[in-house]
């Protein structure tokens, strides 16, 4: 299977998750206790046989290159192909200081880079989509269906940030997209598409000559009605991550067996670096329940329906309740912390009370001592 | 290319006395501490010393332990010039022959040591839980001016007889060697680990091959022989948490000296990191009914059930109603409803049916009939089971005598 090329954009969108993405793209947002956004697209492909990816970054991209690293992790660090970082914007003076218009002008900024893709076909997908898609199944249906776009969606219209729509017929052809709708209605698009290396050349070229950027607007809605274009509907956990109380309210919902069961289902693993953390620890006064607790947590107070990640403590007396704490994270002695969203390195000191509320949860920004 | 000093890790033993586990893989590749396997203590530690060549010598059922180790990339080991390299034995022009012994095994790969033309050779073994800086006790060999150094740590009295013991003078020269001694006269027991100026070390090898009733160890053989031969030889003394886990017991034991860092094993601490080669999973899952208490355990798992003081590795389940205590649980176990697990260590994929019972607490049962219940990796209990205590099953569940 060497037949499906990816690629990821990484950038900012207008979006509501404040001080989690001060320092970052929500690519490189810590998710599910051990994971990087990031982490579940580029496991997507690599379990769908795709050797070569590309990411397209544009702002506060430092965090996802250290992460990314050389791509090792996902298997990606190889002699031909692999993981390539492209930097479209880097005519510009500083990255990310002129807005992102769109996918088709940052494609068209590295136009050599898809002349040379090996793959006849491309998916093109975003760095905040949690899902386990079955990439390799829908590149399938692609083929099979003769359409010339394969827009993979959720089976619902829950509001997002920035969010698409689609309306699709019966035989699953798109009848309607809606970008941005005040009442979103149809199928949510989860941003991913995949379509012939040749047609994505052509498009890219048309819309650089008219100095048109947006995928959406001027491939999708533009030339719908020319273009066979088709919905590919997954029925599984999709989140995208654009704003805070998305972000609490997804990550809460991997508390269920059955979403756990489905994001990581066995045959298709979720890669993550290994944060090289030794076995977690409970006291023998902890109490910790309903609760994701990743390697190297050390828990002596009391945790319920939290997420915790690699090397986060709790001390004893201390209570954390529908919280979710990054790496390394010190809640102290006495402490009582509920609905808080507690970046990494995080320290709150002895006998603090910090509380936010499930439709708003309290986040407290990377490094800072409360 | 030349290198100041090269490592060679004996990983070849059975680890016959850890029975059942050890049926299907070499010792070093056993499971430990929920997250590692032996092997991952020295091979971190040379990472965090420095040492950038190390060849493991393989032998007894060496498939696990390759696929482990790979490329060496996970003890940030993979370099290109030196490295992790598997050191099996080979056939040369004049046959194939196995490790006659420790010294053999380093003897039968002294073209790899020529090749990087060493001034010291470190001699490691792959059955010791410990961190320790290698570069300081080079250091000391340097210092010293010797041929060989060999670390001791202080060992109680009433132990000493168990251990190699060496006799130092006033400035911890080794002045005799004494393989378990019954009347021990200094209490400073050889860890097994050695600092060797490859040059002597190499000329005394050649020597020690050549007598053909020599048992080619290094213990037996090759020390003696260089003491008798009035080398300089020095005790590097060691102190801090070091076991070897050569036993079913002290392997229990030592995964319970890492709940409690009074134990002096705090693998916790980041300065000194052990590493591991691990794959990737959730995080461990703890249900709405979970209690658990003074246990550690890892990525993968979803416990639902109650754990006291046990080791859990990746991917274990222990379901609803099941309660395991005092035990260690390696990767992929699964503990099903209502099923109790005291005082054992369970295998690889170990399934323990629902109801069934492994083990008891020695308080629960005669002391002469006490011990530890353990099962091969892979082994089924059919629901409802009874295993006793100090019982070991193998793999197809039957009964093996301990």
């Amino acid at each position: 299977m060497r037949e499906l090329h990816g690629i990821i954009f990484s950038y900012e969108k207008r979006n509501e998750l404040y001080e989690l993405a001060e320092k970052r793209t929500a690519a490189s947002l810590p998710f599910g206790g051990r994971y990087r956004c990031v982490d579940f697209v580029l496991s997507n492909l690599v379990n769908a046989g795709v050797q070569d990816v590309g990411v397209v970054l544009h702002g506060r991209y430092q965090s996802l290159l250290d992460h990314l690293g050389s791509g090792k992790s996902w298997d990606l660090s190889r002699k031909r192909g692999g993981l390539k970082i492209l930097p479209p914007f880097a005519y510009q003076r500083a990255w990310g200081e002129v807005a992102f218009r769109g996918k088709m002008e940052a494609l068209a900024g590295v136009r050599s880079y898809l002349q040379e893709i090996r793959q006849d076909y491309v998916v093109l997908t975003e760095g905040d989509l949690v899902a386990n898609l079955p990439l390799q199944e829908i590149l399938e249906e692609h083929i099979r269906s003769g359409a010339d776009i394969t827009a993979v969606c959720a089976d619902d219209a829950s509001p997002v940030e920035n969010g698409a729509y689609f309306e699709l017929e019966e035989d699953g052809r798109v009848r309607q997209v809606l970008v941005q709708p005040h009442q979103p209605r149809g199928k949510r698009s989860l941003e991913t598409y995949l379509l012939s290396r040749d047609l994505l050349l052509k498009l890219v070229d048309d819309c650089a000559s008219r100095d048109l950027t947006s995928f959406r607007r001027d491939v999708l809605q533009a030339r719908r009605e020319e273009m066979d274009i088709r919905g590919w509907v997954f029925r599984g956990f999709a989140a995208q991550m654009r704003s805070v109380r998305d972000y609490y309210e997804r990550s809460m919902q991997l508390l269920s067996r059955d979403v756990r069961r489905d994001l990581f289902c066995p045959e298709r693993p979720i890669r993550a670096k290994s944060a090289d953390k030794s076995s977690a620890y409970l006291s023998p006064e902890a109490v910790c329940r309903n609760s994701l607790i990743a390697d190297g947590c050390k828990i002596e107070g009391t945790v319920e329906d939290s997420i915790l990640f690699p090397g986060v403590t709790v001390e004893s007396g201390a209570t954390v309740k529908g919280c979710i704490l990054f790496k390394e994270t010190i809640v102290r002695r006495d402490a009582s912390l509920r609905c808080v969203i507690a970046d990494k390195r995080v320290q709150v000191q002895p006998g603090r009370h910090l509380a936010g509320h499930e439709t708003y949860p309290l986040v407290i920004a990377k490094g800072r001592v409360v | 290319m030349k290198k100041e000093c090269v490592a060679m890790l004996l990983a070849g033993g059975q680890g016959s006395r850890l029975r059942v586990l050890t049926e299907e893989m070499a010792k070093p590749a056993v499971p430990f501490g929920g997250k590692y396997r032996i092997i991952d203590f020295p091979l971190s530690n040379c990472a965090n010393s420095g040492i950038d060549t190390v060849g493991v010598l393989t032998q007894y059922r060496p498939l696990e332990l390759n696929s482990y180790i790979g490329s060496g990339q996970a003890w940030d080991l993979d370099f290109s010039d030196g490295g992790v390299h598997i050191l099996p034995p080979y056939q040369s022009a004049a046959g194939a022959s196995w490790f006659k012994g420790t010294a053999d095994a380093i003897y039968q790969n002294m073209g790899f040591l020529d090749l990087y033309d060493p001034d010291y050779v470190l001699i490691l073994s792959g059955d010791h839980v410990y961190k320790m800086n290698y570069a300081k006790m080079l250091d000391f060999h340097k210092s010293r001016g010797a041929e060989c150094t060999i670390s001791v740590m202080e060992v109680p009295w009433e132990e000493a007889s168990r251990f190699g013991i060496m006799n130092v003078d006033g400035a911890d020269r080794i002045t005799e060697f004494q393989e378990k001694p019954r009347e021990p006269r200094s209490n400073l027991a050889s860890m097994g680990i050695y600092v060797f100026s490859w040059q002597a070390l190499r000329a005394y090898l050649c020597a020690d091959e050549a007598d053909p009733n020599s048992d080619n160890d290094f213990g037996k053989n090759i020390i003696p022989a260089m003491l008798a031969a009035g080398e300089r030889m020095y005790a590097y003394r060691f102190s801090g948490y070091w076991k070897d886990v050569g036993t079913l017991e002290s392997l229990w034991d030592a995964n319970m000296d890492m709940l409690s860092p009074a134990s002096g094993l705090d693998l916790l601490d980041e300065s000194w990191p052990i590493y591991a080669n691990t794959r990737s999973s959730p995080a461990a899952y703890l249900g709405p009914k979970a209690e658990v208490r003074h246990s550690a355990f890892n990525r993968g798992s979803e416990i639902e059930g109650t754990v006291e003081n046990s080791v859990l590795s990746q991917g274990v389940v222990v379901e609803e109603g099941a309660s395991v205590s005092y035990s260690v649980l390696l990767p992929g176990v699964r503990v099903e409803r209502g099923a109790q697990v005291r005082y054992a260590i369970l295998g690889e994929n170990c399934r323990v049916g629902a109801e069934a019972r492994v083990g008891a607490a020695p308080e629960d049962c005669d002391p002469a009939d006490w011990g530890l219940a353990v099962l091969a990796p892979e082994c089924g209990v059919a629901p409802g089971r009874k295993v006793k205590a100090g019982i070991m099953l193998n793999k197809r569940g039957e009964e093996r005598a301990k």
